[in-house]
């Protein structure tokens, strides 16, 4: 009977010791603070700057250790053992945290599913393509919040310029983005605000100043990179003015980050 | 004989307390090793860039003038960045103007635009300031658009430029750009379609 429990203690004393020495190894924290790394791919290129296209100047073989220090998109700065400051890409920062067993604690390479809970900020432009106001310009800012991976809450503020009358118009919107973390990824989105229209130059008033906005449309989102969104989008608008309903509708597109 | 049992048990049983401190041990180095995972924010992310820029723009009809303005950008990728930009200028007689009389005066005077970019990284390098140090610089191409507000109107318009930095040190940056804004103004032709450009040079902070 000692003999078994001695035999189980080993093994479990052989597994957490493995697990303790994968842990310990791969990712421990240098003393002020920063993230310390082992190179597991047989080396590791240091570029001088957060770009493909600066120069490799550095390599660090396998086995040494890395202090990570800054992030930029795309890319970290580390410092090697000797004080060399270099830029290593994402992704090979990320394989090499694969093959060291480690779940990833940097940020990964996906797109999406991450965001829940971050913001999005961009702009949009287009013009108004069917309505009283067609071919009328667009220029409107975005903020954003995702709750959920599949779900997007965004204010609005835009501005719009036809011939003779310019517009403004406030809005909140509801977003659903079933698949988020695919690279290209369609969306709905449902809404409502105020919108003004005034004439130019401003001799006449119109005779209303601020009048109630629906809208609602379809978007494709293209994630360009982990923080860059380009999404194109086509918009109807019913705007009620004085009782009587304009329709509107609109192409768009827009550039959005998130952080 | 019994003697000798008891001592290899007792003896197992010491090498079986040894395990336990060892497991406890390690336990103990990956919970801290998980724990110290959760401190990755400890990486200072560099995404935003502030600035301030000064320049000469040449208003298409009127004259050109000294202004001043703020930005941001927002690096997106490697490649993409977003930026805005806010100027602001006063701008005085034109030589039409001079001559026969001015067409508007003032608020009307100033001329303010905005615009929001989308910026893409052209040609990324070094420049060799000595044999031994080289900083980082970067030509870039923007577009987008934005707001021209002049002589009372509002006008939306396109913007295009030029631009190239340098790293002054690791968070400064000098910015010297070239922008040209298009709109359609009606304060001497109806819905002339005016270009008005401007040089610049600024500098931003990253953090």
């Amino acid at each position: 009977m000692p003999t078994l429990t001695l035999k189980i203690y080993k093994r479990v004393w052989l597994l957490f010791l493995l697990v303790g020495l994968s842990s310990g190894l791969n990712k421990v924290w240098a003393e002020d603070g920063g993230l310390l790394l082992e190179v597991i791919d047989p080396y590791l290129e240091l570029h001088t700057g957060p770009g493909r296209g600066y120069p490799i100047f550095y390599v660090i073989e396998e086995g040494e250790r890395v202090e990570v220090i800054t992030r930029q998109p795309g890319w970290y700065e580390v410092r090697s053992r000797n004080n060399q400051l270099g830029w290593v890409p994402e992704k090979q920062i990320a394989r090499t945290m694969q093959a060291s067993g480690e779940p990833a604690d940097l940020p990964t390479v996906s797109y999406g599913d991450y965001l829940t809970k971050g913001w999005l900020v961009g702009f949009s432009s287009g013009a108004f393509s069917k309505g009283e106001l067609k071919n009328a310009d667009n220029l409107k800012v975005t903020v954003g919040y995702r709750p959920l991976s599949w779900l997007v809450l965004e204010a609005e503020s835009g501005k719009f310029y036809a011939p003779e009358t310019r517009g403004s118009y406030l809005g909140l919107n509801i977003v659903v983005e079933p698949v988020s973390r695919w690279k290209l990824s369609p969306a709905i989105f449902y809404g409502g605000g105020t919108m003004d229209i005034e004439a130019q130059p401003e001799l006449v008033p119109l005779g209303f100043s601020s009048s109630d906005m629906e809208n609602y449309g379809l978007r494709v989102n293209y994630y360009v990179g982990r923080n860059f969104l380009v999404n194109i989008e086509h918009r109807w608008f019913d705007v009620s003015i004085d009782d009587n309903n304009v329709e509107l509708e609109g192409w768009f597109i827009g550039f959005n980050t998130f952080f | 004989m019994v003697y000798r049992f008891q001592y290899i048990l007792l003896k197992r049983n010491i090498s079986a307390a040894f395990c336990q401190l060892l497991i406890l041990c390690s336990l103990c180095s990956a919970v801290c090793a998980q724990d110290s995972g959760a401190k990755s924010g400890a990486i200072n992310s560099e995404f935003f860039e502030v600035g301030a820029y000064s320049g000469v723009i040449n208003v298409e009809d009127f004259g050109s003038e000294f202004f001043a303005g703020v930005n941001a950008n927002f690096k997106a990728t490697e490649d993409f960045f977003l930026q805005f930009n806010y100027m602001q200028t006063k701008v005085s007689l034109s030589s039409f103007e001079r001559s026969q009389g001015q067409l508007f005066s003032g608020s009307d005077r100033n001329f303010t635009h905005y615009d929001f970019l989308v910026g893409y990284n052209l040609f990324q390098g070094e420049i060799f300031k000595s044999n031994r140090t080289a900083t980082l610089s970067a030509l870039y191409v923007v577009a987008g658009v934005g707001e021209t507000d002049f002589g009372g109107e509002a006008n939306f318009s396109y913007t295009l430029g030029l631009g190239y930095q340098v790293a002054l040190s690791r968070k400064f940056i000098l910015r010297f750009d070239y922008r040209d804004f298009s709109f359609k103004s009606s304060l001497l032709v109806e819905d002339e379609l005016t270009h008005s450009s401007q040089v610049s040079s600024g500098i931003s902070y990253l953090f």
